[in-house]
């Protein structure tokens, strides 16, 4: 009796119900937007963050998390073979991949720039899609000493795609080395300040070049990431004289993204809750005013306070869950159209190029646009309810 | 005769802005079990303020009152819903029913309320309807009745709970004198039939002939009390 009496009490001034109803609607929408917006976002960049650059997990030799700042090569992994057979017994591990970090001087012989280099399997690689390439060919296993520049260095070093750089940087031992590569191509991963420092090479090269047959690190890409804490706590168990890192402990930008992102959307969150609750609250307070005589006859043939409390905020509780309803329905339709439209958003700060605006339709943006649709038009009810209760029998009875 | 409420020195004030005004002031009455009774006066005489405190929805500034045995004095009006519930039946001047209820829920809500079952609600609310002459009334709403036709409901709103006193502030002055004259024989009827007790207020001549007992009141006193007619046994 409660919600008929609620849905027919919304339906009494169908005007303002629907103006109200149109503002929990809109809420609702917001959030499915905004909300499948930050999740698709979320979902990218930290699968892009993953797959391109620091896979799943990564692996050194026992000792390199607390000295690596000191001595990059002096905590590498000797038997790199070995510890990647063992790996990749887990069946939950797509794939691992060796990586030596390198940094110095390159010059094309007028002139020099530093670079932060990447020493990377070439077909591994290849299947990490870390790079888009602008001209020439990919890393190959079968020339070592190539090199593949970013975008931003070839310009300013003014080589192209086949000419010759030199590279110069110091051994594991101290000493300075120089090697001689071919620029096998030039690439960009669309964050210009990395592409102005950044060289790729094969593995190989750089060995040669820091004199040592160790790698720095073996990165392990699983097929899930759901699977990381649980692969990670697997491996420690049956490896020794190895330390892990996970993505998350990696990924910084990542996580100053989420930041961002969830300090941005909770104060529009904020914002769509205020709005809905005093809209709501509005609607209810006019209809406890207009209903006054109403509830004096309701308390005077025997309604209790707490039913009082209880048919207010079964009103509260109706319309948002109309307005959820509603909400839904028009919050999905309009995420559907966007993501047909192939709408491109401009590029975010420090990179060149822009992405697609995609809405992720999941539950976890679903339900909390829901929950918060009714919760917020219950909770609008309660000052009303409040009220309704707190009125004298005889001054309702008496109102006009 | 059975005392079914007893009002012992009731007063009760009120302010008006900086103004104290007494609406009553020492009122002694009984009221029988089975009595029929009007609470006659001119306007401002304290008819209603006295049917109000007899229904519990409002309280006494000082003084006693005894509802079936039961002193509602020292309770708060909210602690007396149950008994405005079970043993109380309000018709009011201006009908006062649930406007998005239907005739058959309006008279409903109060079984709802006692947490009557399904199918005893049913019968009940079949029963009195068809006793107020609404039988084929039942889906329509207050907007879609008469004045005549809304009273009746608001009488068998009062009465389905099998109420020991009804009480009814000016329940035929909204009405004309033909529709008015209906209500009260079903009033009476009701009072003979079930043995209800019924006190209303009414400045009304044609209403106080109908009463077996008049409460005449004038600036919050009772001045007299007659008996027009004997009862009905």
């Amino acid at each position: 009796m409660l919600i008929k009496i609620a849905f027919r009490n919304i339906l009494r001034n169908r005007r303002r119900s629907a103006i109200t109803l149109l503002v929990i609607v809109f809420g609702a929408v917001g959030l499915i937007l905004f909300g499948g917006y930050k999740a698709h976002t979320f979902y990218s960049l930290r699968e892009s963050t993953i797959r391109t650059r620091l896979g799943h997990l990564q692996i050194f030799a026992k000792g390199y998390s607390t000295s690596e700042s000191q001595k990059p090569m002096a905590y590498a992994l000797d038997d790199v073979a070995s510890l990647r057979r063992q790996v990749e017994r887990d069946p939950r591990v797509k794939m691992t991949a060796a990586e030596v970090t390198l940094m110095g001087l390159v010059s094309n012989g007028e002139k020099s720039e530093t670079f932060i280099g990447t020493a990377v399997e070439p077909e591994k690689d290849r299947v990490m899609k870390s790079q888009r390439m602008l001209s020439g060919s990919e890393l190959s296993n079968n020339e070592p000493d190539s090199a593949i520049l970013g975008a931003g260095l070839a310009k300013s070093m003014h080589v192209k795609a086949g000419d010759y750089v030199t590279l110069m940087t110091t051994t594991v031992t101290g000493s300075l080395n120089a090697m001689d590569v071919r620029v096998a191509g030039i690439f960009t991963i669309g964050v210009k300040e990395f592409d102005d420092r950044a060289i790729k090479m094969p593995i190989a090269g750089a060995q040669m070049l820091l004199q040592t047959k160790k790698v720095e690190k073996l990165l392990v890409f699983l097929n899930n990431t759901d699977d990381t804490a649980a692969v990670r706590e697997s491996l420690s168990r049956s490896l020794h004289g190895v330390e892990f890192k996970d993505w998350s402990e990696l990924a910084t930008f990542y996580h100053q993204v989420v930041a961002l992102y969830n300090g941005i959307f909770g104060f529009l969150g904020l914002i769509v809750f205020a709005i809905v609750i005093f809209s709501v609250a509005n609607t209810i307070m006019m209809s406890v005013f207009e209903r006054t005589r109403e509830i004096g006859t309701l308390m005077a043939i025997g309604t209790t306070r707490a039913r009082l409390w209880r048919m207010f905020l079964a009103e509260g509780f109706s319309i948002g869950l109309i307005g959820c309803v509603l909400g839904l329905a028009s919050g999905v339709a309009l995420a559907i159209l966007i993501n047909h439209g192939n709408v491109m958003l401009p590029p975010p700060p420090g990179y060149t190029r822009g992405y697609p605006l995609e809405i992720m339709l999941s539950a976890s943006v679903l339900v909390p646009a829901a929950v918060i649709a009714i919760v917020t038009a219950t909770l609008s009810s309660i000052a009303p309810a409040f009220r309704a209760s707190r009125l004298k029998i005889v001054d309702a009875l008496g109102h006009i | 005769m059975t005392a079914l409420v007893k009002l012992t020195d009731v007063s009760k004030t009120y302010r008006l802005g900086d103004v104290r005004v007494r609406a009553l002031g020492g009122i002694d009455l009984t009221i029988d079990k089975g009595d029929f009774i009007a609470l006659a006066g001119p306007s401002g005489s304290g008819k209603t303020t006295l049917l109000n405190l007899i229904g519990c929805i409002d309280k006494p500034d000082s003084g006693r009152i005894v509802i079936d045995s039961v002193d509602v004095t020292a309770v708060p009006l909210h602690r007396l819903a149950s008994l405005r519930r079970d043993t109380l039946g309000f018709i009011f001047q201006t009908f006062n029913l649930i406007p998005v209820l239907t005739a058959y829920e309006n008279v409903e809500y109060p079984l709802l309320l006692s947490g009557v079952p399904r199918r005893e609600r049913s019968e009940r609310v079949h029963r009195w309807l068809a006793q107020v002459g609404l039988a084929d009334q039942e889906k329509q709403r207050p907007d879609q009745l008469s004045g005549g036709q809304r009273q009746r409901v608001a009488i068998a709103r009062a009465m389905v709970v099998n109420p020991k006193l009804v009480l009814a502030d000016e329940p035929t002055a909204n009405l004309d004198s033909d529709t008015a004259g209906h209500i009260l024989d079903l009033l009476a009827e009701l009072n003979t039939k079930t043995g209800v007790t019924f006190v209303f207020s009414t400045h009304d001549a044609s209403v106080i002939e109908r009463a077996e007992r008049v409460v005449r009141l004038r600036d919050g006193h009772i001045t007299n009390i007659e008996v027009t007619r004997e009862r009905v046994a």
